[in-house]
């Protein structure tokens, strides 16, 4: 039993993560119709950030604040300089910008900073772990599940309760309408973008307080699994990226504890199997959006 | 007349440089520039283009052959490392120097079968490397001598049972647990179990969290975990409350790890060598830094260097820079003499026996030497 609830916090924990990284797709996916994988490569750069206000002698908590602008600037200058040239694409053209923006973004990363991964060191008491009933509970993963579910209502509060929400879920709906009616389409979709890019840097926060470092490519994996986190739970659906992130995050926790070590290997393939399981019974995915669009 | 002389001269030069010519000995490089073996592919070509510069400045290997190296970027990426393998046979190369693991100098040893090319890794480490043909070599101990020496090291310190946590998508990082945990049972240790998990996998709280209820609880884990995977199991581990002492592969020996801090801090690697005061690793260290204002942080760059000592008594063995005789002669060389350490591959199979080091971090994020030692090929376990 006490195995079952840490390795339930884990994959809260984990879940929370892909969550807030397929939130961040789902946003712009569902204003712009881009799935923006070069959205890996705005979490790394959050990392990066933190790591050279470390480096340059910020306190840790200012470091984590300088962290989350540089994600946001980083997406804002993406949509500013690549995408904002491609409004009204086709998504296939706007999926190849978004590979070509994340290649550019690494081939820098590697060659500017350093193409090894880079330590980033936060007091030790950031990572130490407490003890509830008897049970063992790490400090970062319980602050990475408050942070997450902070986020997610801080950002369901901003869609649902400001002008700038609303104006962003209309224009999920219709762009064209929400020009007609006089609302900025560029402000909207920059707000869009910022809105992502924090979330990509909360997540990054939460990642290289785990992990430890920052490397170039360290942005891909995760993105990848919320890319299909958000085709689970339904493309361009926001509470469907949520739901399908916490599923994703949770089938992998629970696929490296639970499945005999005989099945180890084949713990990807299980989970992705899982997934399109799902989506045969669901084709829209566990939570479609209200006008559905399927890739 | 003057015209006479004036022919005779142009003969004389063009004699000349057709010798130069001939004597030049051509080495392709496979170098990633980017992705996953950029790290280890970087210093370990800045270290043995610095030696084959020195050398070159000496008139050569041996003071004879002038070195041209072929460089090319493979990108980390094996079809693309096939691709440049051939172009640089292409262009004349007759001994390879390939990419920092046993999968890419795998597939590059098919491609240099056919001319029997001598092809050696960077610093790929798995010993199954060696096994495509005659021609492959590699350079850095492999790692059943780490681990050879890791386990009779944690032998000697009491350790008794260990938890090995491992990767199947590598040689390196699946082998290297294994040959410690082989010559751990041999000594007397017990492995308890084992944990797998994926080349960047997202999350290790699942694996620390089965170690931590793992009941007898082990008293070592030992893991061949290349970076960012290690940084992230650590980070885990010691975040759960796990203080099991950690032990690992000379991938554990990089600023990265040791700049991780507190949680590092005890932790024990392999390691392929030390800067002793005064030793010729100082020594090539000192000279690299005064050329190129880069301090090698890291054993690639000494063992680059070693690769260009190993082909200049390979090419003096054979007497000649024929590939097939290159080969034969690194094959026998014994008690080779390198920077790092030195080098011995007769009676191996083409994985040299080297020195291995094992250090320590400390608190304050340095290498600590701990001991050094060779494997007993005797016992070394078989790959």
């Amino acid at each position: 039993m006490e195995l079952f609830i840490q390795q339930t916090v884990n994959a809260i924990s984990l879940g929370g993560v892909y969550a807030m990284l397929a939130l961040g797709l789902a946003i712009v996916f569902s204003i712009v119709r881009l799935i923006n994988f070069a959205h890996g490569e705005i979490m790394t750069f959050g990392a990066y950030g933190i790591f050279l206000a470390l480096a340059f002698g910020l306190p840790p908590a200012a470091a984590l604040l300088f962290g989350l602008a540089a994600a946001v600037v980083m997406a804002l200058a993406m949509e500013r300089t690549a995408f904002r040239a491609m409004r009204g694409a086709d998504v296939v053209s706007l999926l190849i910008t978004s590979f070509a923006v994340s290649e550019i973004l690494k081939v820098l990363f590697q060659n500017g900073i350093s193409p090894r991964p880079v330590p980033i060191t936060f007091p030790p008491a950031w990572s130490g772990a407490y003890e509830v009933g008897g049970i063992t509970i790490g400090v970062v993963p319980t602050v990475s599940i408050m942070v997450t579910f902070t986020a997610l209502m801080g950002l369901s509060f901003i869609l649902r309760r400001t002008v700038a929400g609303m104006a962003m879920r209309a224009a999920a709906e219709d762009i064209e309408m929400l020009r007609l009616l006089g609302i900025r389409a560029n402000r909207v979709v920059a707000v869009s973008f910022a809105l992502s890019g924090l979330l990509a840097g909360i997540a990054a926060v939460i990642w290289t307080a785990q992990r430890g470092s920052v490397d170039p490519l360290m942005g891909f994996f995760p993105v990848l699994k919320a890319f299909i986190a958000t085709v689970l739970g339904g493309l361009g659906s926001l509470g469907g990226a949520v739901l399908g992130g916490f599923v994703v995050g949770m089938l992998e926790v629970l696929a490296q504890a639970f499945l005999p070590d005989s099945l180890a290997p084949y713990r990807d393939a299980i989970v992705l199997a899982a997934v399109i399981a799902a989506l045969l019974m669901r084709p829209d995915g566990l939570l479609p959006a209200a006008s559905a669009h399927r890739s | 007349m003057k015209l006479k002389s004036m022919l005779l001269a142009a003969v004389g030069v063009a004699a000349l440089s057709t010798a130069a010519m001939a004597e030049e000995y051509v080495i392709g490089v496979m170098s990633a520039q980017s992705g996953y073996l950029a790290p280890y592919d970087g210093p370990a070509y800045a270290g043995f283009q610095f030696c084959i510069d020195e050398m070159n400045a000496k008139g050569g290997l041996n003071g004879k052959h002038k070195v041209r190296t072929i460089v090319k970027d493979t990108r980390s990426d094996i079809a693309e490392g096939v691709k440049v393998v051939q172009e640089m046979l292409d262009g004349g190369a007759k001994f390879i120097v390939s990419s920092a693991d046993a999968d890419p100098t795998i597939a590059a040893a098919q491609i240099t079968a056919a001319d029997g090319v001598p092809t050696m890794t960077f610093a790929g480490t798995a010993p199954v490397l060696t096994q495509v043909g005659p021609h492959v070599f590699g350079s850095y101990p492999a790692d059943n001598q780490q681990g050879a020496v890791l386990a009779a090291y944690a032998r000697d310190e009491g350790f008794k049972q260990a938890w090995l946590v491992k990767s199947p998508d590598s040689a390196y990082t699946n082998g290297g647990p294994e040959y410690f945990g082989k010559a751990f049972e041999a000594l007397g240790g017990k492995v308890l179990g084992e944990s797998l998990y994926t080349l960047n996998q997202p999350d290790f709280s699942a694996i620390v969290t089965k170690i931590k209820a793992a009941d007898p609880a082990p008293d070592v884990i030992v893991t061949w975990a290349w970076e960012p995977d290690f940084p992230a199991l650590i980070k885990a581990l010691r975040g759960a409350g796990v203080k099991t002492q950690v032990m690992g592969g000379d991938v554990m020996d990089t600023p990265t790890v040791r700049g991780l801090g507190e949680v590092v801090a005890g932790s024990v690697h392999t390691s392929g060598g030390f800067p002793d005061e005064g030793s010729a690793y100082a020594d090539f260290i000192k000279r690299f830094e005064a050329k190129t204002g880069t301090t090698p942080d890291n054993n690639y760059y000494v063992n680059g260097c070693d690769i260009a000592h190993m082909i200049e008594q390979a090419v003096a063995a054979a007497g000649s820079t024929d590939p097939k005789a290159v080969s034969a002669a690194m094959a026998n060389i014994e008690n080779g003499k390198g920077v790092m350490s030195n080098f011995t591959f007769k009676g191996t199979d083409r994985m040299p026996l080297r020195e291995v080091v094992v250090a320590r971090i400390s608190a304050d994020g340095k290498k600590e030497f701990v001991r050094r030692a060779i494997a007993d090929p005797a016992t070394l376990p078989k790959p």
